[in-house]
């Protein structure tokens, strides 16, 4: 995890609900459609193809080529649209496989018997204790390359997280009134569970799941810096940023445009998490 | 005491685990250290020979051979040998932990100051529109990545402006712009909870009240926020190291500084377990510790917590830490 | 002296030019026969050198991976000097050639009585042979390899206090080139009883040479020094310089990054960087800092077609790939004219070239017909098929060698407009050089080797080393006549008859369309304009004896 979910997770004072209607929170939603239409319906915005040469190399921005081309002649512009498939879906998938393996653990923690419990919090201390990046270079390594192994490897890493908030939101519902009165008039574990814990434990696990979102899209990039990330040609964004970053001085755009989607990116779905959070809570 | 006792177990537990869990993942990583070191086709060895090899480094014994001369190895400090360089692990740690010390803990200062510095200008800055603007800068710390972060950073501050050498500096300069690019994604945290806890201690009504008595404005404050703030800062120590950890990966690499991330970056790409295992394991340790005593200052620090230590770990610690 | 200074901004060397002008230089200042204090080449300094991978040994059988070589190329003095422009062998650490019996199996060599290692023993004739002895049969027990170098060794002799004698199994004619290149550079007695992992990094300042420099202040991975030897006096007397080195010492940093590498040179932090990408020449020039490319005189870099792979072994599919590959356009979109492009799997200053480039003419029609001829469909992707199966290859991503990925890229696309799929194989250093042995994993090999002998085409593409067309992948040799064409190279006892075999391999590897040579690969320096005598030896490893500073 991320020190983005320590950051924005943290929250006691009760922002006001109408938070959801602010409008940083109105823009990052806007940012997160673009990207999401970028990644479903590329040739809407881009008649360039992604990973073929279509111009001279190293051109800087203009109107035929908005982010400039790279170094092998490729329109920048369409490889950050169509990276935003790649990019999406690998964070989409870290998340997933962070949400659903540590969500699983945390509801059999904190509702099966203290030894349980004790076992599946001792495995997430392990997979705390190691850190993050670590974790995913062992994992990548053990699993190959691409795009998706590099997404499971930074899922793994969020296991944790999920688990020990699902846990303690679980044991929290769990001691409530109204919980005692649902076993009280017969309703059966697994009825509770799905009735009354895991609606009320939602917010807070979808906000931290967009804000694992942001955070995903930072680990990858840095696998792919330190070359474990996504294979070329594939027009993934961490893999752009990393790729281009021997033409910090020469070619600006290279870096500078593909690193401005994915920052406003993580930006967005932190802002997002955190309105989630601070609403969901009033 | 006995709930000490107990965490001590937990934490001893966890370390076990680790171990073996590093252990048997890197046992069976495909593409060994053999190969990487060996087999290069201008050696020109032949599959059979590198089994040879393989076979004189103890690679042929059962893995639980393997695994218990491993472990009683570690339990005596003995960490065995780099399978790239040949070198004696502990050695290597020996000569790299300084650096890397030194780097993080001058990242984390930075941090500190970085995060006073921002959560001092949102709560007490001059216009409402620069309050505003710098509270936007926690998000933003976060959403960068690190390694375009040092990149820019040299191209900036080095090679265009020539304020630092990055080529041959003396040992202070060396530490600047590394520690500086480290400190971006750790004083974000810090800043937040700042900000928070300023928040919080002025919208209490006994704060009017003392003032009205005529106390000092600020140093009644700064301390009121700084024990707030205190349980928070705890609470992610243990996420900051780990940031620190891949921040050092990421930077040292960028510098070309010798440490602990740069020997953990050299060690994946050649696969040489052992240095891995003994950098898993001392992260783990550390990573560990750190919970332990952030643990035994809990209840020292939140009278709240106080009654509660005997039974199991603080629930509202939890809450906080995911 | 400033009328020699290098004004060319850029200059492919040729590392002769280098030589000639560090000749004008440092004969000019060392006229007087001391170490070079007069005209304005400052004596003395410090050299700020940046390397961009740290070493993995110091075992002179693999120096041949650069940051290997650049170590041991200044530490270390070998018997015999090749001059790297001519390419012919002059005495350095033997008084003169060696005496070579009519079937090139006996190689006789005076030694010279004054050098000491730098720990202060001597170098004797007992010790040149315990050198030879193990580069020539290696140590399995310490996992010492023989050195690509020497071929069929069979043992040293000493003859008298100052004379050796080496015995060959089978004619060696390359031997006495073999005894020029960094692999057979000569270290201490104690030295040569150190195991595998004491070669290593870590260990360096105890690895003992008689060179010029000496190692110290190693620093795991990330920096070392190479300091002068006052006492240094046994120069090849055909070298520019005698005496000392001109500077004091050589600080190496290791600086993965190409940004760090490129921007610390133009910034003015660093004297000499190593591997200076194309694409960063331009900046590099701009800021007045000279490039210096070196070539490296042996197998071009190339596509090496592994025909023993189902999909590529008829002839006609493998040459449809050589004619669907636009090079011109490679080399333009990627390269600069540091990178000749290669007309032969030889580059074009490597011993027995011989131009091939009939061969490779960029001819997609050719290319569709002879795909066609075959018998590959289109397939509804536009990928070819045949018999159900896509015509689609692995190749490797050549870390070492400059913009594989983006070549692959390129070559890639063209290849599709043909109806050939080409992916790149993906993973680290590690995990590629553990796929390449895989026929079923590596179908087109991306590499390049760099020896300045005849003997380097069998290196390459010889079952028994580099074999980088799996001919003999898993014990069964596809095209024997390649095997016994590169043997002959490494045997024929007469310089002419080498030449000649070497042109015959040449024109078998492009007859049968095996490999498709790209450019010749140099190694790209990056000099600062008051660094003087900067060369490298005959496969472009940077030399630092005859280097000055000028103020």
């Amino acid at each position: 995890m991320s020190t983005a979910a320590a950051v924005f997770t943290d929250i006691r004072r009760s922002d006001a609900g109408r938070s959801l209607l602010r409008p940083t929170v109105l823009l990052s939603a806007a940012v997160l459609l673009v990207t999401v239409a970028w990644a479903l319906l590329p040739q809407l915005f881009t008649s360039y193809d992604p990973i073929a040469n279509v111009g001279a190399s190293l051109q800087p921005p203009s109107a035929e080529h908005l982010f400039g081309t790279d170094s092998t002649g490729r329109d920048v512009f369409s490889r950050v649209i169509h990276g935003a498939r790649e990019t999406l879906t690998g964070a989409l998938a870290a998340v997933a496989v962070g949400f659903v393996v540590g969500t699983s653990m945390g509801v059999i923690a904190g509702s099966a018997g203290r030894a349980v419990d004790e076992v599946i919090m001792r495995i997430v201390d392990v997979l705390l204790a190691v850190p993050s990046l670590l974790l995913s270079l062992s994992v990548i390594i053990l699993l190959g390359y691409g795009t998706m192994n590099a997404a499971i490897a930074v899922g793994v890493t969020s296991i944790a997280a999920f688990a020990r908030l699902v846990r303690s939101q679980v044991v929290q519902v769990s001691g409530s009134d109204y919980v005692e009165a649902a076993y009280g008039s017969g309703a059966s574990f697994w009825a509770v569970l799905w009735r009354h814990v895991l609606p009320n434990s939602l917010t807070p696990v979808l906000a931290l799941a967009a804000l694992q979102f942001g955070s995903a899209i930072l680990q990858i990039s840095t696998l792919g810096f330190l070359g474990y990330g996504a294979p070329p040609p594939i027009p993934e964004w961490g893999l752009m940023i990393a790729e281009s970053r021997d033409f910090v001085a020469t070619a600006w755009w290279l870096t500078t445009l593909p690193g401005l989607v994915l920052v406003l990116t993580v930006l967005a779905t932190n802002r997002l998490s955190h309105a989630m959070h601070t609403g969901g809570r009033s | 005491m006995s709930y000490l006792l107990r965490r001590l177990g937990q934490a001893l537990l966890v370390l076990l685990v680790a171990f073996t869990a590093t252990f048997f993942l890197l046992h069976f990583l495909p593409g060994d250290a053999v190969v990487a070191r060996y087999g290069g086709p201008e050696l020109g060895l032949s599959p059979a020979e590198l089994d040879e090899i393989r076979d004189s480094r103890g690679y042929d014994q059962p893995v639980l051979v393997q695994f218990w001369l491993v472990l009683t190895g570690f339990l005596t400090g003995d960490f065995g040998y780099s399978t790239q360089t040949g070198a004696s692990v502990s050695a290597m740690l020996a000569a790299a932990l300084p650096q890397t010390a030194a780097l993080t803990l001058t990242g984390f200062g930075l941090a500190v100051v970085l995060a006073f510095a921002i959560a001092f200008v949102a709560s007490f800055g001059p216009f409402p529109w620069l309050r505003q603007l710098v509270r936007t800068l926690p998000p933003l710390f976060v959403s960068i990545p690190v390694f375009w972060l040092a990149i820019v950073l040299i191209q900036v501050a080095s090679f265009q402006l020539g304020l630092v050498p990055v080529i041959n500096p003396t040992p202070l300069q060396e530490l600047i712009l590394p520690s500086l690019a480290l400190s971006v994604p750790i004083a974000a945290p810090l800043a937040q909870i700042l900000v928070r806890s300023i928040d919080e201690v002025r919208a209490q009504p006994f704060i009017a009240v003392v003032r009205a008595k005529g106390a000092s404005d600020s140093w009644l404050l700064w301390r009121n926020v700084l024990g707030n703030a205190m349980l928070p800062a705890l609470t992610i120590a243990g996420l900051l190291f780990g940031e620190l950890i891949a921040g050092a990966v990421v930077t040292e690499t960028i510098f070309g500084r010798s440490g602990i991330g740069r020997m953990t970056e050299q060690a994946v790409a050649n696969r040489d377990m052992p240095v891995l295992q003994a950098v898993v394991v001392l992260s783990a340790a550390a990573f560990v510790l750190i919970n332990l005593i952030v643990d035994m200052l809990y209840p020292v620090l939140d009278p709240r917590l106080r009654s509660r230590t005997a039974g199991r770990s603080a629930p509202s610690r939890e809450a906080v830490r995911t | 002296m400033s009328e020699s200074r290098i004004t060319r901004p850029h200059r492919r060397l040729s590392l002769g030019a280098s030589i000639a002008l560090s000749a004008t230089l440092t004969m000019t200042a060392c006229g007087d026969g001391s170490s070079g204090s007069d005209g304005d080449a400052a004596a003395g300094g410090t050299l700020t050198y940046l390397e961009q991978q740290p070493f993995d040994s110091l075992y002179p059988p693999a120096a041949g991976f650069y940051p290997n070589g650049a170590v041991i190329n200044n530490i270390t003095d070998r018997l015999l000097w090749q001059d790297p422009e001519t390419l012919e062998l002059h005495p350095w650490i033997a008084t003169e050639l060696p005496e070579i019996n009519h079937d090139a199996t006996e190689f006789t060599f005076t030694i010279r009585d004054d050098v000491t290692y730098s720990d202060g023993s001597e170098l004797t004739p007992e010790n040149v042979v315990k050198n030879f002895d193990l580069y020539g049969q290696g140590d399995d027990e310490r996992t010492l390899t023989v050195s690509e170098a020497i071929n069929n060794y069979d043992h040293g002799e000493v003859l008298d206090e100052d004379t050796v004698r080496f015995h060959f199994s089978e004619p060696s004619p390359g031997f006495a080139q073999a005894t020029s290149t960094m692999n057979s550079g000569l270290v201490s007695d104690e030295t040569l009883d150190r195991s595998e992992e004491e070669f290593g990094p870590g260990n360096a300042a105890e690895i003992i040479g008689s060179g010029p420099f000496v190692l110290t202040d190693e620093e795991l991975g990330t920096e070392y020094t190479l300091e002068a030897r006052d006492d240094y006096d046994w120069a090849p007397s055909e070298h520019p310089h005698e005496g000392a080195a001109l500077v004091d010492e050589v600080n190496v940093t290791v600086t993965p990054e190409d940004s760090v590498r490129v921007g610390s040179l133009t910034s003015g932090q660093a004297d000499i960087a190593r591997q200076i990408e194309a694409q960063d020449e331009d900046q590099v020039t701009g800021a007045g800092v000279d490039i210096v490319a070196a070539d490296t005189k042996s197998v071009a870099n190339a596509f090496n077609l592994r025909f023993g792979h189902p999909l590529l072994e008829d002839i006609e599919t493998r040459q449809a790939f050589m004619h669907a590959i636009d090079r011109d356009a490679i080399m333009d979109s990627l390269f600069t004219e540091s990178y000749p492009q290669a007309d032969s799997p030889l580059s074009s200053e490597a011993l027995g070239h011989a131009d091939q480039s009939e061969f490779y003419e960029y001819d997609p029609e050719a290319a569709v017909d002879l795909l066609e001829e075959a018998g590959w469909e289109e397939g509804s992707d536009g990928i070819r098929e045949r018999d159900g199966e896509r015509l689609s290859l692995v190749v490797n991503e050549a870390h070492p060698q400059p913009r594989s990925a983006e070549l692959i890229t390129l070559a890639a696309q063209q290849l599709r407009e043909v109806g050939i799929e080409l992916e790149m194989n993906s993973g680290d250093r590690a995990q590629q050089q553990a796929d390449q042995q895989d026929l079923d994993l590596i179908q087109v090999y991306h590499s390049m080797v760099g020896r300045a002998d005849y003997d380097v085409i069998k290196s390459q593409y010889h079952s028994e080393n580099r074999n980088v067309l799996l001919n003999g992948y898993e014990d069964e040799v596809v095209d024997p006549e390649l095997e016994s064409l590169l043997e002959d190279v490494a045997s024929e006892p007469v310089e002419e008859d080498r030449s000649a075999a070497s042109e015959a391999v040449q024109r078998h590897l492009a007859e049968n369309a095996y490999v498709l040579p790209l450019f010749e690969e140099p190694q790209v320096y990056g000099v600062q304009s008051h660094v003087q005598g900067f060369a490298t030896e005959s496969v472009a490893r940077p030399s630092f004896y005859g280097v000055s500073l000028e103020e």
